[in-house]
């Protein structure tokens, strides 16, 4: 079991999509059982015993579960039609030893990112190969599922199989892998044992420097309250949520996948508006003031509050878009459609430096950047617009180790100079680390709040677990 | 029925088709209550006559329009076909000739929109004039003589199933299980769903939206077989309605314009959709400009009414 570590923009997905036949290499060979193989088409690599779980998904969303695990490789009946009944009953097999709450007849496009994470991961078992490649087959998996899933890679090592495994959770690849390897820009630096390494030296090797301090140091002291949330009602029958979050703070919303975190986050910036929401903020004259999200998320921007989504690919960012665009738009939010949109190259270009993103030419469109510089020129919108408060998702889901520290400290400055954050995020070292206060969500309601300093895994998730203990099995892949 | 099977299972992906089966049970009521002569014997053999040929060449499009194109050559190929049925051959001659002029508008139009990337409604636009000159080269006004057989096999009945029923159940029964039953049924969901994650599961998209096209020109060439035996002759402007028709019957059926949504029994209940209507308003005396207000109206009042998912237009 090897592990491939390395920045994003290392070049791991890309030497990950040539193994399995998405792309053809320039030069070089690649080695099957020792014979020399050239895969011109997934299918092929698939037929050779090469099975990939992608890190972006590549299910289809109006076909069901069982469908998008053997598409392209369906079982046939003798008349060369699809026999459904077998694809059914496998997929039905395959998931009850994987993620027993799968429905094989569930449409794709109904399921959640995490449910839809354990499709792609299914989908990579159905193929009988040798080989398994798993690139960031986590990311979007909380700690149930993620432990179900290594009790599989488990098995498949067991078994006598192959597997690459890809991720920027540094304490999965101690528990998985038995070899580590380690690229940089593209190429190759260091190969050794797993027990060869530890935390500090693998993160050294992969950013090529020592990290010092991972995470920026929180908050001296924190000033009024900013934002106040109540009455925010989820469902009709739900029950209220309220807090607030003051001058200088880093709040971070903490809990099991898919128990409301979510919809809150949206909800208080009117993305998707609840049944009912209070949004209070404090004003110029230090008075705070009604801000009627429930009619949408301009309302928001114009009360100086941003949101980053995070899909960034699909909800943030105009990947065709040149970086210049992407953020100069942060000046146009929330004026008239009549007023003149004078270029602020100057201003745009400073950003683009004080953010540090990695782009020689900020005409380049933002979709050829790495997911830290996407995420960077997505805050980089929200400081030209000017807003004081930012809301913020899994602020750096499939963001490389160098680029969080980055992103960690940029959220921080925001905070310093007077600003408010409020972060979700399914990793909770992260918000352990970066947040100065954790709110504890579960089943749609905050059941805790705890600072950060002195907060422990163990102690969020007993406290969200604990408030329902009964519904231990909902933290599942459900 | 098959297709109402499959729809059971995989509601979603058959998009809106309750409401469109509501709208057509309340047609056929009001239809049967308010106009006395709806019942009638000669107007219901008139009703499926003048439907067959659009059920037919929608059922096509619907195969198109699942890829997320649009084929408006339908019509055109249509009217070649009723004039070639005229020309003076062999009986199967001339059905050779269909089939091959069709299936060769079927792959230019795939092989532009597929490999050269060109889009579908301009691809289809250019072949529809160039279908519709064709027509009019080979017969220039309508008329001219279809074989006999091929009168029959419209007009006539079998015991109490007319035969024209015969053609649509066969028509439907054939791309229901082209849809639900072959690898390429699953292909063509797959690609309108997604072309690029379809592409990466090792779907051979390119070839999967080029049979689409050429399936949509044979179906569109029986419905064209199907309407020069009604009309015992040929007419090389008789298809000209059914390219866009035929979309909006799949419209009307819960069909996405925009891909990867929709369903056979969809597209022939939409088609029946607009049969009746055409149908009915004659039977009322509608005046011609304000039965197509109606139809527009319709198409409006139902695509609006039809709930959006995240995937489809």
């Amino acid at each position: 079991m090897h592990a491939l570590m390395g920045e994003n923009g290392a070049g791991k997905s890309t030497l990950m999509r040539i193994l399995s036949g998405v792309y053809q290499p320039t030069s070089g060979t690649v080695r099957l059982r020792g014979e020399v193989v050239n895969f011109r088409t997934p299918k092929e690599a698939r037929l050779a015993g090469v099975s990939t779980v992608f890190q972006e998904f590549t299910l289809i969303p109006n076909l069901t579960v069982a469908e998008n695990m053997f598409l392209g490789h369906e079982p046939r009946r003798a008349d060369g039609s699809i026999d459904r009944a077998e694809v059914i009953d496998r997929s039905r097999s395959l998931l009850t030893d994987v993620f027993p709450q799968l429905d094989p007849m569930a449409i794709v496009d109904t399921l959640t990112i995490a449910q839809q994470q354990a499709v792609e991961i299914a989908k990579g078992l159905t193929s009988n190969a040798d080989v398994f490649i798993f690139d960031e087959p986590t990311a979007a998996l909380n700690s149930a599922d993620v432990e179900h899933l290594f009790k599989v890679i488990r098995n498949l090592k067991g078994a006598g199989k192959a597997i690459v495994y890809i991720s920027h959770r540094m304490n999965e690849v101690f528990e998985l892998c038995d070899k580590i390897t380690v690229m940089k820009d593209g190429a190759w630096v260091k190969t050794a044992k797993a027990e060869e390494f530890n935390l500090h030296s693998l993160v050294a090797t992969m950013v090529g420097r020592e990290l010092q301090n991972f995470f920026p140091s929180r908050a001296g002291e924190t000033g009024d309250h900013m934002l106040e949330v109540s009455n925010l009602r989820l469902d009709a029958e739900g029950p209220t949520v309220q807090f607030s979050v003051k001058r200088g703070e880093i709040l971070g919303l903490a809990g099991l996948e898919g128990q409301g975190q979510r919809e809150i986050m949206r909800a208080l910036v009117g993305v998707e508006p609840p049944k009912s929401v209070t949004v209070r903020r404090r004003g110029a004259d230090s008075s705070m003031r009604a801000v009627n999200v429930s009619s949408g998320f301009s309302n928001a921007i114009s009360a100086g509050i941003g949101f980053i989504p995070e899909d960034r690919k699909q909800e943030g960012l105009f990947l065709r878009l040149p970086i210049y665009d992407n953020i100069a738009l942060g000046k146009q939010l929330n004026r008239s459609m009549a007023s003149v949109a004078w270029r602020s190259v100057s201003r745009v270009r400073d950003i683009i430096k004080s953010l540090r993103v990695a782009a020689a030419d900020p005409g380049a469109p933002v979709g050829k950047l790495s997911g830290g510089n996407q995420q960077k020129v997505l805050l980089g919108r929200w400081l030209l617009s000017g807003v004081d408060i930012l809301v913020i998702e899994e602020p750096t889901r499939g963001v490389d180790v160098g680029a969080k520290a980055e992103i960690y400290r940029l959220l921080r400055d925001f905070s310093e100079r007077g600003g408010a954050v409020i972060v979700s995020s399914r990793e909770l070292a992260e918000l352990i680390g970066l947040c100065d206060n954790i709110l504890i969500v579960h089943d749609r309601k905050v059941v805790g709040q705890t600072p950060a300093v002195g907060a422990t895994e163990e102690s969020i998730l007993g406290t969200a677990l604990g408030s329902h203990s009964t519904h231990d099995q909902r933290a599942a892949v459900h | 029925m098959n297709t109402v099977a499959t729809y059971l299972r995989v509601p979603y992906r058959a998009g809106a088709i309750r409401l469109s089966i509501g709208t057509l049970v309340l047609m056929v009521l009001a239809s049967i209550i308010f106009l006395p002569g709806f019942l009638a014997g000669e107007n219901l053999s008139n009703l499926l006559a003048q439907s067959t040929t659009l059920v037919i060449s929608a059922l096509g499009q619907t195969f198109v329009i699942l890829t997320g194109g649009l084929d408006v050559s339908v019509g055109s190929i249509i009217s070649v076909t009723t004039a070639i049925m005229t020309l003076d051959m062999p009986p199967f001659v001339r059905v050779l000739l269909c089939i091959a002029v069709a299936t060769a508008f079927g792959l230019v139009n795939g092989y532009g929109v597929a490999r050269l990337n060109v889009h579908p409604i301009i691809m289809t636009l250019a072949t529809m004039g160039i279908g519709q000159g064709l027509a009019l080269i080979i017969l220039p006004i309508p008329g001219g003589r279809v074989p006999d057989w091929l009168s029959m096999s419209v007009a006539g009945s079998i015991g109490p199933l007319p035969n024209a029923l015969v053609w649509l159940v066969v028509a439907s029964l054939v791309a229901a299980w082209i849809l639900y039953r072959r690898p390429f049924g699953l292909y063509l969901f797959a690609a309108g769903g997604n072309e690029f994650n379809a592409r990466m599961n090792g779907v051979p998209v390119k070839r999967t939206i080029i049979n689409a096209y050429v399936l949509s020109a044979l179906f569109a060439c029986a419905a064209g077989m199907f309407l020069a035996g009604r009309l015992a002759s040929g007419d090389p402007k008789g298809g000209a309605a059914f390219g866009i028709e035929s979309v909006t019957a799949a419209a009307l059926g819960g069909v996405h314009l925009a891909g990867g949504i929709g369903s056979i029994f969809g597209t022939v209940v939409g088609a029946a959709i607009l049969g009746l209507v055409n149908n009915v308003m004659n039977l009322a005396n509608v005046s011609a400009f304000l039965q197509s207000v109606a139809k527009g109206a319709l198409l409006l009042v139902l695509v609006v009414s039809q709930r959006r998912k995240t995937i489809g237009l």
